[in-house]
């Protein structure tokens, strides 16, 4: 027989994740803190609407999200540009990746942070739940709302995008 | 499987979000075609120096959850009890090194990014969350009607010993308070002698095997009759 987890017991081992999911998108210490403790309020308020079962890692970060989105700075570095949500699919391997790839080293890591940095939020986020944070492409969906399908190819063209940006630093 | 991965299936099966049944057939194609190879290849490399090139950010402060208001701190011990208050000045309590060792132990959990496992105001969350941590009880008292604050705890480990470590607040100040079944080096007397005073927005408990006086004229040497 399984105890029914409290907000805490699940909510609280979030904590630091989410502290550093949410410095990266808003790039600054106060506001992310600011963030984490507003997400945790509405996490609270909202549990009784969380479906028991589901992924609540997946919950919490929506909520973070979202609060981020609405926030000043949230909507400050809204894209104004389209992200195309479905794109030309890439025939075959096209350039993507060659045999003579980036060589990923400590010299190199401050570049693709920079890269990354630089990305359009909606990249940036992809690439940061997926490779950071490991979630999977269906949390992610979860996560932003989008179809798994979208996620792909997000997931795709940002890293595609590191990629040109590295080609360019070097 | 001839033909050669899509950049969305090179993708996938680098993210680990290919079907099961739909690997076999990549797999053989991998083995055989260097160019799909190399390009999963990249995409691999990327993700992990994605995770090695990032940063990661931790909270410089604990998440304190609601808002708990303060009494007198009566708190007990399985056995043995230690309280340092810092701020100002810090109070060795004993004679013997123990004290200075949870007194460095103390500043070194309050350097770290992340002082405490469980972070909360709540003593029904951190009461249960040491069971099957340490091996016995930690009595979390009620501190609603207090100055003090409680913050979260953790498991502590000294002299090979668990031990359960609370931290508490009073305004700005930090208290460690540590529980352990039994401190050795303090001395084995099943009856700890605790003094308790307050000086300078401080509160001092002083323990020890000593008798009463002995601590009360700790506390008198220390200005405070």
């Amino acid at each position: 027989m399984t105890e029914e987890l409290t907000f805490e017991a699940m909510a609280l081992p979030l904590f630091e994740p989410l502290y550093n999911y949410a410095r990266w998108l808003a790039r600054d210490a106060d506001e992310a803190e600011d963030l984490v403790q507003e997400t945790y309020l509405k996490a609270f308020r909202g549990f009784g609407s969380f479906t028991a079962g589901t992924n609540f890692r997946a919950w919490i970060y929506r909520i973070l999200r979202n609060t981020f989105l609405t926030s000043r700075s949230g909507l400050r570095g809204a894209p104004q540009i389209s992200i195309d949500e479905d794109p030309d699919r890439y025939e075959g391997l096209a350039e993507a990746a060659t045999p003579e790839t980036i060589f990923f080293s400590r010299a190199n890591a401050e570049a693709l942070r920079e890269a990354i940095e630089a990305l359009p939020l909606p990249f940036r986020e992809v690439i940061l739940l997926s490779d950071v944070e490991s979630f999977s492409y269906k949390e992610i969906a979860e996560m932003l709302s989008i179809p798994i399908g979208t996620v792909t190819s997000r997931l795709l063209r940002a890293r595609a995008k590191v990629r040109e940006a590295l080609r360019g630093s070097k | 499987m001839t033909r050669d991965l899509t950049a969305e299936e090179v993708e996938r099966y680098a993210d680990g979000e290919l079907p099961p049944d739909a690997l076999p057939e990549i797999e053989a194609h991998l083995r055989d075609c260097s160019r799909c190879a190399n390009a999963v290849l990249a995409v691999m490399q990327m993700k992990r120096a994605v995770r090695a090139a990032m940063p990661r950010f931790a909270p410089r402060r604990p998440l304190v959850l609601g808002k708990r208001s303060p009494r007198s701190l009566v708190w007990l011990a399985a056995a043995a009890l230690v309280i340092i208050a810092v701020g100002g000045e810090m109070l060795v309590l004993s004679r013997n090194t123990s004290a200075r060792e949870l007194a460095d132990l103390h500043s070194t959990i309050l350097a770290g990014a992340n002082p405490i496992d469980v972070v909360s105001t709540d003593r029904h969350t951190v009461k249960p969350w040491f069971e099957g941590r340490v091996p016995f009880a930690v009595n979390v008292p009620d501190l609603s009607a207090t100055p003090f604050r409680l913050i979260g705890g953790r498991v502590v480990f000294w002299h090979g010993r668990p031990g359960a470590y609370l931290l508490v607040s009073k305004g700005a100040h930090k208290i460690s308070l540590f529980v352990f079944e039994s401190l050795p080096s303090l001395g084995n007397t099943p009856q700890m002698t605790i003094d308790e005073w307050r000086a300078s927005g401080l509160t001092y408990v002083a323990v020890g095997d000593v008798p009463r006086e002995d601590l009360e004229a700790l506390r008198r040497a220390y200005g405070n009759p």
